[in-house]
């Protein structure tokens, strides 16, 4: 009955042993019962009650949150799904008392698996997958700090737990919480005659990933049948390839292809180039016509225009005459 | 507001760093509220006090909405044996609650140098927190460092901090927002 939902319809779910006391149908709950909502905590049954939806009629178990009092309606055909259980029993929380006490092996270090198992023995696990949860990413704690997800996670988990522990030990949540932390971090010197723990909770397995797609990927979604230039057409050609052609003409010092990379370089400063270089290197420039629009491609930008110099000329000559004059 | 009420003899200047640890903790204006006298009724065979007992039948201190009451002892409390044992005790708090007790019996000794009552205080101050961060619906902290770390952990230093870490501390003020009446 436990499991996470399938992904499409017609996959089958996937059959875990249940958890102890789940509940599966309805008319095992009376008012007054007091269960546990996954995630929710331990709530008191109030009663069963229909609901109009869309003009149609469904009878609902009114559930009460005994921390704050908020009420949680759940159809009555989705209780096994919801994953709605009885309080642990003495039995279960003394395994889990010996579980905790117990020496924890390594802890999951992946913290994409171990944030989605987590979750899960939150949702399904019954009071055990919530104190593997404690346990589990207490003794992470001692290797290094939680990220905040993590410890949020926590502090849900150990709320939860502390909670169900109260409930079923019939003590208030600040002694049954220390007894917690006494199972957790016992003081200097004592030891416990501890039982062999549970078993642990049964997780649901998980698809591996798929392979990332490294070559031919825009092939498959088709990129090519849209009819888009491509980029070296539209000047976006990636650095990358700028760099290796570059690097490439480093080694092939073509005299156009150099003539064409220091007009680029030179043109942010082009006052101490006219001062420092002689005219001979445009010119040669111009004799290979291709050259200066290759360099300037493989820099990811279009050939400059030469439209601003004349101007700057025109604007420089009148003062070389007042000068003359 | 946080109150604090002596069930014995306390020292003022005692008192006066608690005001102040504690206010510097939670935002909260603390005074102390006077002294009471220990219920008979919460003491057990061996001499210790039930702190369960200790907080159901102590006399009560007249308090608002949202007010938490911390009483102080110096008699060695004791709790109710759980599957493992019965868990050292430092102090008690009604987790979310609004009444906490702390006793001074496992503290080290106040003594009479500068030194030895600042350690003195320095570890009241903790404990106080510890138990009034209970009241303010905080959990035990695996942080060592924070003042809601078990009292009893191997872990914790012998002069351990006075302050909450940066998640306690949060959670704290969050609550205490949304609990301001």
């Amino acid at each position: 009955m436990r499991g996470p939902p399938g992904r499409h319809p017609e996959e089958p779910k996937e059959q875990l042993p249940a958890v102890e006391g789940i509940i599966t149908d309805a008319s095992e709950l009376e008012p007054g019962d007091r269960v546990v909502y996954p995630n929710q905590g331990v709530c008191e049954v109030v009663g069963v009650q229909e609901l109009e939806i869309a003009g149609v009629k469904h009878p609902m178990v009114r559930v009460r949150r005994e921390e704050d009092g908020s009420t949680v309606m759940v159809a009555v055909n989705k209780i096994p799904a919801v994953g709605l259980r009885r309080v642990a029993s003495k039995d279960q929380i003394e395994g889990v008392f010996h579980y905790l006490a117990a020496q924890f092996d390594d802890p999951e270090l992946d913290w994409k698996v171990r944030h989605r198992d987590n979750a899960d023995r939150l949702m399904a696990g019954g009071v055990l997958g919530v104190a593997e949860v404690v346990k589990g990413l207490h003794s992470l704690s001692r290797i290094r700090p939680l990220p905040t997800k993590e410890r949020e996670q926590y502090d849900n988990a150990r709320h939860l737990l502390v909670h169900e522990v109260a409930v079923s030990l019939a003590v208030p949540p600040g002694l049954a919480e220390d007894y917690i932390d006494y199972a957790l971090m016992p003081p200097a010197g004592v030891k416990f005659d501890l039982k062999p723990p549970p078993r642990p909770v049964q997780l649901p397995s998980r698809p591996r990933r798929r392979p990332i797609a490294a070559q031919g990927e825009g092939d498959e979604i088709g990129l090519d049948d849209l009819g888009l230039p491509e980029l070296s057409e539209l000047g976006l050609a990636g650095e990358e390839k700028s760099e290796g052609e570059t690097e490439g003409a480093e080694e092939k010092p073509a005299e156009g292809q150099e003539a064409g990379a220091e007009e680029e370089e030179a043109a942010p400063a082009p006052r101490a180039k006219k001062a420092g270089e002689p005219k001979a290197k445009p010119r040669e420039a111009k004799k290979q016509p291709g050259a200066k629009g290759k360099a300037a491609r493989h820099a990811g930008r279009p050939p400059k225009k030469k439209e601003k110099k004349p101007a700057a000329r025109k604007a420089a000559r009148p003062a070389r005459k007042r000068g003359k004059k | 507001m946080i109150r604090i009420v002596a069930l014995d003899k306390l020292d003022p200047g005692d008192v006066a760093f608690l005001t102040r640890t504690l206010y510097q903790a939670f935002g909260l204006g603390t005074e102390f509220a006077g002294d009471r006298p220990m219920p008979r009724e919460a003491e057990t065979r061996d001499g210790r006090v039930d702190a369960m007992r200790l907080l159901a039948e102590v006399q009560p201190v007249r308090t608002f909405a949202d007010d938490k009451v911390l009483y102080i002892t110096s008699a060695p409390l004791a709790l109710k044996p759980g599957p493992l044992g019965e868990p050292p005790c430092w102090g008690f708090a009604e987790y979310g609650g609004e009444k906490a007790v702390i006793t001074t019996a496992r503290l080290p000794a106040r003594g009479v140098s500068e030194a030895s009552i600042e350690v003195f205080r320095r570890r009241l101050g903790r404990e106080a927190i510890h138990a009034v961060g209970h009241l303010w619906d905080l959990h035990h902290c695996y942080d060592a460092k924070c003042a809601m770390h078990p009292s009893w952990s191997p872990a914790l230093p012998a002069d351990p901090e006075m302050d909450l870490d940066t998640f306690c501390r949060e959670k704290s003020e969050r609550r205490i927002r949304l609990a301001k009446t």
